[in-house]
Parts: C-alpha cells; sequence; structure tokens
C-alpha cells in the first residue's frame, strides 16, 4: 500500500478552469490541487477529457490552434496562462511522457542529452545522461549501445527512454498520459515501479485507463466523467485508498465496479 | 442456432459471388498492368529513337585526298631533282636518252615499242613489262585505262553508244595495236555488260551484240587523256572506215581536263577518255550535273622505265632505286656503289601528264601518316594560309630551333611580351601532331552522309553498295556521336567537330543558381505556411495560389523572368552592380543569375508544395515530444521536424531540378545565346543550355546536327540521371542516419 499523507504543500493546481476547442468546451470548471511527491491518477471512461486536463498543466494545448483555457493553473504561486509566463518554462518545469513512447529518430543518448542541452546545459552530459537514464532503470539496458537508435529499442525501454528524456531536464513535475497503454504487463509493471521510486524526487501526474493501475499505483485519484452536453468535469477526488474501497458518488461507484465506461 | 440472413449469398451464389469479385479485381489488375506496358513500351520507343541517332554508319570524304596531298609533294621532290629533264613531248624523251648512256626515263610502253630499236626497257624488280605481268600485277609500273561516259548519254545519243559498241568490239586489237596490253577476257566481258546494261536496247548482261555502224550519223565528242588517246583515234579510225558517217571529234587534253569537260551542266565532250578513276569531287561536280558516270576498262597501261641501249650497267631497278635515282641521288654511283660516278640525267614526261602521277604515286606508294614530320609540314605550308600557320606556330611551335610561318624576330617579340602565348613554353609540335593538323587544316574529313543505327546494322549491304555508287571516295565507317571528344568540345558549325561542353556547363551554373534561390526560400515558405502560419483565408488563398502557380506554363516564368531579371534588375543580374562589367553596354541581364532565377521562380511552387508535403508527414508526437522538453518552437523545427521532413524535401526538390533541367521555353525567352562557344565563367556570363542546345540543333537543315542533337539527348539524361542519383543518394545517407 503506497503513503497517502502528503506533507501540505501542492505542487500545482487548477482553479475553475475550463478547456475549450473553439466553440465546444471539452472541460469544465476543474478545481483540482495536486500533492507534491505524491502520484495522483486521473481516470474517468473515454472522451471524458483527462488528457485534455493533464495537457493543460503544461500547456501542450497551446499546440491545438483551436484550444483555450479559461481559468488558472496555479505553479508556484502563478497562473501558467497569465500573459508574463512562457509555455517553454512551464514545460521545462512541467515535463511530459505520452500515450505512445515517442523517442526522436537519434541515438539513446541524444534522446536524453538534446533537452537538457537546448535548455542551456552547462555541466557533466555524459553524467547527466547516465543519471537520467539509471533514474528511469534504462541504464543497465543501454550502456553499451548509447550510440544506437532510440528505435532500437522495446516499447517499454522507449517509454523508459522518454521518461529518462524528461528526468534530464530535471523537471518538477511529470505529466504521463497513459503512458502504458501501448505496452504488454511485464512492461507495464516496469513502468509502474519506476513511477514509485521516481515519486521520491518528482511530482506526478498520471492518467490511466486501467483502474487497477490507478488503485495499486496511486495516492491520489481523480474520477472524471463526462456530462450531457459532452463537456467533462471532476466528479470525485480524494486519496486513491479512500475513493476506491469508499466512493462517495454513486457515479464513482459504478464506474470502479465496472458498471460503466 | 439460428439460421443466416438469407441476404447474404450462399451455396453456388456464394462461388459465384466470390468468382464475380475475383474477376474485377484480376481486370483491374490487367488495367494496371495495360498502363504500366504502354509507359514501358514509350520509354523504349524514346530510347529507341534516340539511341537510334546516336550511333550509325556515316560516310567520310575528305575535302583533300591525303593521297594527292602526297602525290603532290611526291612529285615536287622529282621535278626539283637536278639534271631533270622535263617533256610533255615523248618523242623528245626518246630523243634525249637514246644517245646517253648515263640517262633515264619512263612513259608509256606504246612510245616504247615504237623507239624500242633506240631503247632499252628496264625490268622492275625483276619483272619483264608484258600482257601477263601488267594485268596479273606482278609489273608494278601497271594501270588500267577507262572511257567514262553515262547511261544517259549512251541512250540519247545513238551515234556515242555505237561508237562505244563499236570500241568494245574491237577494243583488244585495236589496243595491242597502239601498244597497250589488253585487257583479259572476262574483264573485256565485264565492260561489255556495262554497256549493254545501259545501252536503253533492253539487253541483259551476258547479251552482247555488235552493231554494224555503217551509214548511222551524228556526233561523238571525245577528250581527256593522252594515254588513252591513241587507242580513241585507232577505234575512230576504223569505224570510219566502216563507215559510221557521224562526226567524231577526239581532243586530247589529259584526264583532269577530260573531267572537268565532262562533269558541268554544259557539257562539252561525251565520253572521257581516263587514265585514272574519277576522282571524288570530279564525281561531286558529275553529280551536281546530274550525271552518274559509267567507267569502262579498255586496256592496262604500262609504264617503261628506259634507259639508252649504251647503257650497259642497268638491266634491273627496284622501286627504291628509282625512288632515289629519281629524288636524292645525283650520280650512278650513289645508288649503288658499283655503278660509274655519272650524273644521273632523269627525264620526266611533262608536270601536268598522267604518267608522271601514275609513276610518282607508284614508286612511292606513301601514306599520308607515315610521312616524316618535315613533309608533313611542308605539306601544311603548301595548303594553309600563312595567318592560320602563324596562329597555329603561336600556340605550339613547329621546330625548336626555327619558325615556318611566323617571322622569327616577330615570335621572339610576342614570346618576351607582357603576355606571352602558350606556344612560347610548349616543347615543338611531335610528328602525330602536325599530322592532326594537316587532318584538321587541309584534308578536312567530311561526312556526307549517315545512317541510323538500325539500318546501319541490317542494310550494311545495300548502304555499302549506295556509297560505292553515290560517294566513291567516302569511307563507310561506323560512328559513335557520343564520345568523349564531343563532351569536352564547345559548340561548333561543323557537325563532327562540335560539342556540348559550354552547354553542359551553362546547364550546371544554372542548377547552382536555381538551387541556391529556391531551395531555402521554398523550404522556408513551406515551413512557415505547415508550421507557423494560422489557418485564416489569407493563408489559405496563398496556399490555393501556391498550387494555381505550379501549374502555369513555363513560358509565363520565362516573360516574368524577362521583365523582372532581365530589365528591372539589370544593374544586379547583369553583374554591373557588384563591378563585374566595365559597362552596362557590353553587359545586358541575360546571364546566367537571370537564367537561375527565373527556373528558380519556376520551381518553387513545387518546392513548397513537396516541403509542405514531407513536413506535414513528419509525426506530430516528435513536434510534442520536443516541445514538452522545453523546446521552443524553432529549436523543435530545426531539430527535429525539418531533418525527418529532409527526405522527403530532397525527393521534391530532386523533381523540381530534374524540371529545371530540361526546361527550355523560359530560358529562350530569358535569352540563352544560341550560339555561344565560350564556357561560362562565372554567374554573370553568357549561356546556353543543353536543352537549347538540342533545341538548336535539331532545328539545323544538315543531317549530322540530328545525330549531334540525339547525342546531346544522351549527354541530357546521364547528367539528369547523375544528379538524380546523386541527390537519391545524399537522401538515403541523411535518412540512414536519422533512423
Amino acid at each position: 500500500m503506497t503513503s497517502t499523507s502528503t506533507n501540505g504543500t501542492y505542487a500545482i493546481e487548477a482553479n475553475n478552469m475550463h478547456v475549450f476547442y473553439g466553440s465546444f468546451r471539452a472541460v469544465k470548471d476543474i478545481s483540482l490541487k495536486f500533492p507534491a511527491h505524491q502520484i495522483t491518477a486521473l481516470i474517468g471512461p473515454s472522451g471524458c477529457g483527462k488528457s485534455t486536463v493533464i495537457r493543460s498543466f503544461n500547456r501542450m494545448n497551446d499546440l491545438v490552434a483551436t484550444a483555450r483555457v479559461e481559468g488558472e493553473v496555479l505553479y508556484q504561486g502563478s497562473n501558467i496562462y497569465s500573459h508574463n509566463v512562457d509555455p517553454v518554462e512551464v514545460r521545462r518545469r512541467i515535463g511530459m511522457v505520452f500515450q505512445k513512447p515517442n523517442p526522436f529518430p537519434k541515438t539513446i543518448y541524444e534522446n536524453v542529452a538534446w533537452g537538457a542541452r537546448i535548455n542551456g546545459y552547462k555541466g557533466d552530459m555524459d553524467g547527466l545522461v547516465e543519471g537520467a537514464l539509471r533514474q528511469a532503470a534504462l541504464w543497465d539496458e543501454v550502456k553499451d549501445k548509447l550510440q544506437q537508435s532510440g528505435f532500437s529499442l522495446s516499447g517499454g525501454q522507449q517509454q523508459r527512454l522518454c521518461i529518462a528524456r524528461t528526468i534530464a531536464v530535471k523537471p518538477e513535475i511529470i505529466l504521463m498520459d497513459e503512458p502504458t497503454s501501448a505496452l504488454d504487463p511485464i512492461a507495464t509493471l516496469r513502468i509502474e515501479e519506476l513511477i514509485q521510486e521516481l515519486k521520491k524526487n518528482y511530482t506526478i501526474i498520471i492518467v490511466t485507463h486501467n483502474m487497477q493501475q490507478a488503485a495499486r499505483a496511486s495516492d491520489y485519484t481523480a474520477f472524471f466523467n463526462m456530462d450531457t452536453d459532452r463537456a467533462g468535469y471532476l466528479v470525485e477526488y480524494d486519496q486513491t485508498n479512500d475513493l476506491f474501497t469508499n466512493p462517495k458518488n454513486e457515479m464513482t461507484e459504478q464506474y470502479i465496479t465496472g458498471r460503466f465506461g | 442456432m439460428s439460421r443466416i440472413t438469407p441476404s447474404f449469398p450462399e451455396g453456388a451464389d456464394l462461388e459465384q459471388q466470390i468468382t464475380n469479385r475475383h474477376r474485377r479485381g484480376t481486370l483491374g489488375r490487367l488495367l494496371f498492368q495495360a498502363a504500366t506496358i504502354v509507359g514501358i513500351l514509350a520509354l523504349i520507343a524514346l530510347l529507341y529513337n534516340i539511341l537510334n541517332q546516336t550511333f550509325g554508319l556515316t560516310a567520310v570524304q575528305n575535302e583533300v585526298d591525303p593521297d594527292a596531298l602526297v602525290l603532290a609533294l611526291d612529285e615536287e621532290k622529282l621535278l626539283a631533282a637536278s639534271n631533270t629533264i622535263t617533256s610533255e613531248d615523248d618523242n623528245e624523251l626518246v630523243a634525249g636518252i637514246e644517245d646517253d648512256p648515263y640517262a633515264i626515263g619512263f612513259f608509256g610502253y606504246a612510245y616504247y615499242l615504237q623507239n624500242q630499236d633506240k631503247l632499252k626497257v628496264l625490268e622492275v624488280e625483276n619483272v619483264t613489262p608484258s600482257p601477263e605481268s601488267a594485268e596479273n600485277g606482278d609489273y608494278l609500273l601497271a594501270r588500267p585505262l577507262y572511257l567514262y561516259t553515262t547511261a544517259d548519254i549512251l541512250q540519247n545519243n545513238q551515234a556515242v553508244s555505237i561508237f562505244v559498241n563499236y570500241y568494245l568490239s574491237h577494243l583488244n586489237e585495236v589496243v595491242t595495236e597502239v601498244g597497250y596490253f589488253p585487257v583479259s577476257q572476262e574483264a573485256l566481258y565485264a565492260v561489255q555488260d556495262v554497256w549493254a546494261v545501259n545501252s536503253g536496247l533492253g539487253l541483259q548482261a551476258g547479251q552482247w551484240t555488235t552493231i554494224d555502224p555503217n551509214g548511222l550519223g551524228g556526233m561523238v565528242r571525245v577528250a581527256g587523256s593522252s594515254t588513252v588517246f591513241p587507242i580513241t583515234e585507232a577505234v575512230a579510225t576504223g569505224i570510219g572506215a566502216a563507215g559510221f558517217a557521224a562526226d567524231i571529234r577526239l581532243e586530247n587534253s589529259g584526264t583532269t581536263a577530260g573531267f572537268r569537260a565532262f562533269c558541268q551542266r554544259n557539257r562539252q565532250t561525251d565520253i572521257v577518255n581516263a587514265s585514272r578513276p574519277i576522282n571524288s569531287a570530279e564525281f561531286e561536280a558529275c553529280r551536281d550535273a546530274g550525271l552518274r558516270p559509267l567507267a569502262l576498262v579498255v586496256a592496262i597501261d604500262t609504264l617503261a622505265v628506259v634507259v639508252s641501249q649504251e647503257n650497259s650497267f642497268l638491266d634491273n631497278v627496284t622501286q627504291e632505286e628509282l625512288r632515289q635515282i629519281y629524288t636524292t641521288a645525283e650520280r650512278w654511283s650513289d645508288v649503288d656503289p658499283n655503278r660509274p660516278a655519272e650524273l644521273i640525267h632523269r627525264y620526266i614526261p611533262g608536270a601536268d601528264s598522267g604518267t608522271l602521277d601514275f609513276f610518282t604515286e607508284t614508286i612511292f606508294q606513301a601514306d599520308l601518316a607515315d610521312l616524316p614530320k618535315d613533309d608533313l609540314v611542308e605539306i601544311l605550308q603548301a595548303n594553309i594560309s600563312v595567318g592560320l600557320g602563324r596562329r597555329i606556330e603561336r600556340d605550339q611551335r613547329f621546330y625548336e630551333d626555327q619558325f615556318v610561318f611566323e617571322d622569327p624576330a616577330l615570335f621572339a617579340e610576342v614570346c618576351a611580351g607582357a603576355e606571352p602565348p602558350a606556344g612560347c613554353e610548349l616543347e615543338a609540335r611531335s610528328e602525330a601532331n602536325v599530322y592532326q593538323l594537316v587532318l584538321a587544316e587541309v584534308v578536312k574529313p567530311d561526312v556526307v552522309k549517315t545512317w541510323s543505327l538500325v539500318d546501319s546494322l541490317f542494310k550494311r549491304q545495300e548502304i555499302a553498295q549506295l556509297v560505292a555508287e553515290d560517294y566513291p571516295n567516302a569511307e563507310l565507317e561506323f560512328r559513335s556521336w557520343l564520345t568523349a571528344q564531343f563532351v569536352a568540345s564547345p559548340q561548333s558549325s561543323t557537325p563532327e567537330l562540335a560539342g556540348v561542353r559550354t552547354a553542359i556547363m551553362g546547364s550546371l551554373w544554372i542548377i547552382l543558381i536555381t538551387i541556391v534561390f529556391s531551395f531555402p526560400i521554398g523550404v522556408g515558405a513551406a515551413i512557415y505556411l505547415q508550421e507557423y502560419a494560422t489557418d485564416n483565408w489569407i493563408n489559405r488563398l496563398i496556399e490555393t495560389n501556391i498550387s494555381n502557380l505550379a501549374g502555369v506554363p513555363s513560358i509565363v516564368y520565362g516573360m516574368l523572368g524577362l521583365a523582372i531579371f532581365v530589365r528591372v534588375l539589370e544593374p544586379i543580374t547583369s553583374g554591373a552592380a557588384f563591378g563585374l562589367v566595365e559597362s552596362t553596354a557590353s553587359a545586358n541581364g541575360r546571364t546566367i543569375v537571370s537564367a537561375g532565377l527565373t527556373l528558380g521562380l519556376l520551381i518553387l511552387p513545387l518546392l513548397i508544395i513537396n516541403a509542405q508535403e514531407a513536413i506535414k508527414a513528419v509525426p506530430n508526437s516528435l513536434r510534442q515530444a520536443g516541445m514538452a522538453l522545453g523546446a521552443t518552437k524553432w529549436q523543435t523545427i530545426w531539430h527535429h521536424v525539418l531533418p525527418n521532413a529532409l527526405p522527403g524535401i530532397m525527393t521534391g526538390t530532386i523533381l523540381a531540378i530534374s524540371r529545371a533541367i530540361g526546361e527550355t521555353a523560359p530560358i529562350v525567352v530569358v535569352g540563352a545565346s544560341t550560339f555561344i562557344t565560350v564556357d561560362p565563367n562565372g554567374p554573370f556570363a553568357k549561356f546556353t543550355t543543353l536543352p537549347i542546345q538540342i533545341y538548336q540543333w535539331t532545328s539545323r537543315p544538315q543531317d549530322e546536327f540530328r545525330n549531334i542533337a540525339a547525342a546531346a539527348i544522351v549527354v541530357l539524361l546521364i547528367l539528369l540521371l547523375t544528379l538524380n542519383a546523386s541527390a537519391v543518394l545524399l537522401r538515403n545517407r541523411t535518412t540512414r542516419r536519422l533512423s
């Protein structure tokens, strides 16, 4: 059982956040606080806006031309959507791992080093790469083939490479958008173990379709659902243990017991 | 178990339905196959057409017969030797030799026979002149004699036909009587067949008929060789005695004069007496006058080399001895120490006589290629202008220690000048070099007719026959018009000398400018449109217009280039703005830069569209990965999007460049030079390109230009394939590095 205690500080919080794609409201009125150095899982049925929410936390939605965020997302006390905040810095601090492993078509070494280099890292690059790969539990597997293409790795290894790549720029928060959905159970297990390790240094927010994963790997869980106007909204947010054992909302109960979703 | 819905076919219906579906698939496949085959056939037809023109037989004819050059040189040596007496009158020769034991001479065997009591005939190479030794070729100084006329004359002038008939009927008696050796019986039959077939009397070969000339009239004109004259004269006397009432006019003017009188529109004679075969110039003249000469061999002329009967030391001479006797030797002892040390008195029949030609040709038998350098230089001196000679000599000297064309003082001055020509430094020309010069400047081999590759391969016999008839002095040789020399030579108005170097350089320069101009702009525009531009109506309008621009006819770009680059931007495109030319008067905007920029505009839409597609094909996950690491948009584009789009961009660029290389119309409008022999030396030079060169050559009237146009097409294709292949290699290398 994972620890459920918090030290009372929050890494990031959303206040009355709405996300629109053009005129369509994809997510409405989300208010959520993510405790630092904890793993928070976002669960919910397909189309309820989990990915939209998580992508709003490091302004990845900016890449979608029509996307628009209302409300505020507070990180270190300031709204990341305010005009004087550069999304580049936001993403540097809040990293992201995607659903499908997407290593760069470069060497394993370059995959890890690139982010650090463009962010102006001046220190020992070899050490940084090794450290990141060790943290991502990939070092032993790739240390002899750092100059090989990232694509030469298996799917699970690629995903850990992506995690190493994210770690290498020393973010504070790592967003994970269904990081294991494209992986087999063994690889999934390794990622889950890795996430537990990473918790010591990073705040982790993870979107998952897999309720078992949420239940066994997260400290907090937020359950989203879709409204009649197809907009996603937050149904219930609690410590994972409580949410799964004692859901306060009927919909949550139905969902976690597999009656819909 | 419920029954399957009856609306799906079952059993036989199902089988039928599946068969039908397969059938439709097969039909589609066959259509695609047919389309592919049509494409391949078109390609084969194209290649066939090009290769058919690029290789093939050619009839090469020399402007000047190299043998005539050698002959003239040798005759000059002969005539220049000391103690040489020439006379047109053979009797004078006989009289001179008769009493002089140290004299030697040569003339027709007939004259020897007339004077055999006064003279002694020598064996040549141990062969005594006789009908047998003359006919079988053992005796060196024997040659056939000819009558020339045409089938038209035989058919339209009955008197000539009858005269020739009588001539050939009584040939061997007359010839023997005159003192020549008769031709063999088979040779006589062959000549009689020529008359029979061409007489217009419907006779076949082998159907010889002797016509009785009695009472028939008309006019027969005969001119030409003094050697053949006695035979013709005897025939004329004989036919007159047989009752032939025609007016026979005999002229004794020499073979060359005879052909000159014959081969013209206003023909002066019906029959030519000839002591040698007709040469190419005469044949051409005859053909231009609408005449097709028929050659009839009537006798074997044999030269007798004679000395006085008082000469006791000479019975036999060799060819080598004859050569010495008539040129370098002063005294008899120079030829052979056993002979008296007396001066040689050389007697030669007239300088213009066919006999001298024949004698010289026979005893020297030299080939132009075998001549020593001194002789070759002499031939050059005799046949080219001093001005040309000086130019050649300035390029490279003939001798280290003397000058042939150039005034030595002047030459030294030129070499000491500010910019001494290359000839001052180079070694003297080699024998091979001078030989090439003689070929290029004097002999001037000329391709008179060409045949396609297919004809050359399958109609060789017919072609050989045609050449033998129409161009008896031409050599038939297989020629590849595509040679290293063709690629390395500049343009020329002589197709045999023309090359594509200037055009290749022009094309490459223009392509360079085109790439330098359009690649960055095209890729930049594509990046902007694909990565930065928001999806609004302006940008949509721009994109639509770019697509439309790709379909605008290239000539329109030519007009645009003319208006903008050639006219408006002339100071820049002519290089004047950079001080590269002295004045705008000499340089206009019709330069490589203008053409390159025009082609750049032309392919820009293609480049943009292709680059956009390539950028679009880069997976979004890559952009997200980059951005999620805190990279700026530009960093993501530069480090990830562009490298991954590069193979696609390169493919598009290759296609666009291929199009640019082959473009003709806009380049013509922008002002490519159609005839330029100077290689472009930079972006502000005048130029021509391969397609222009090809276009220009195909519009020339001479056949040979079509051959070199085909060869230039091959060069263009090779250039295209090379550029494409290297671009593909480059692309594959970048792709390998990335994945």
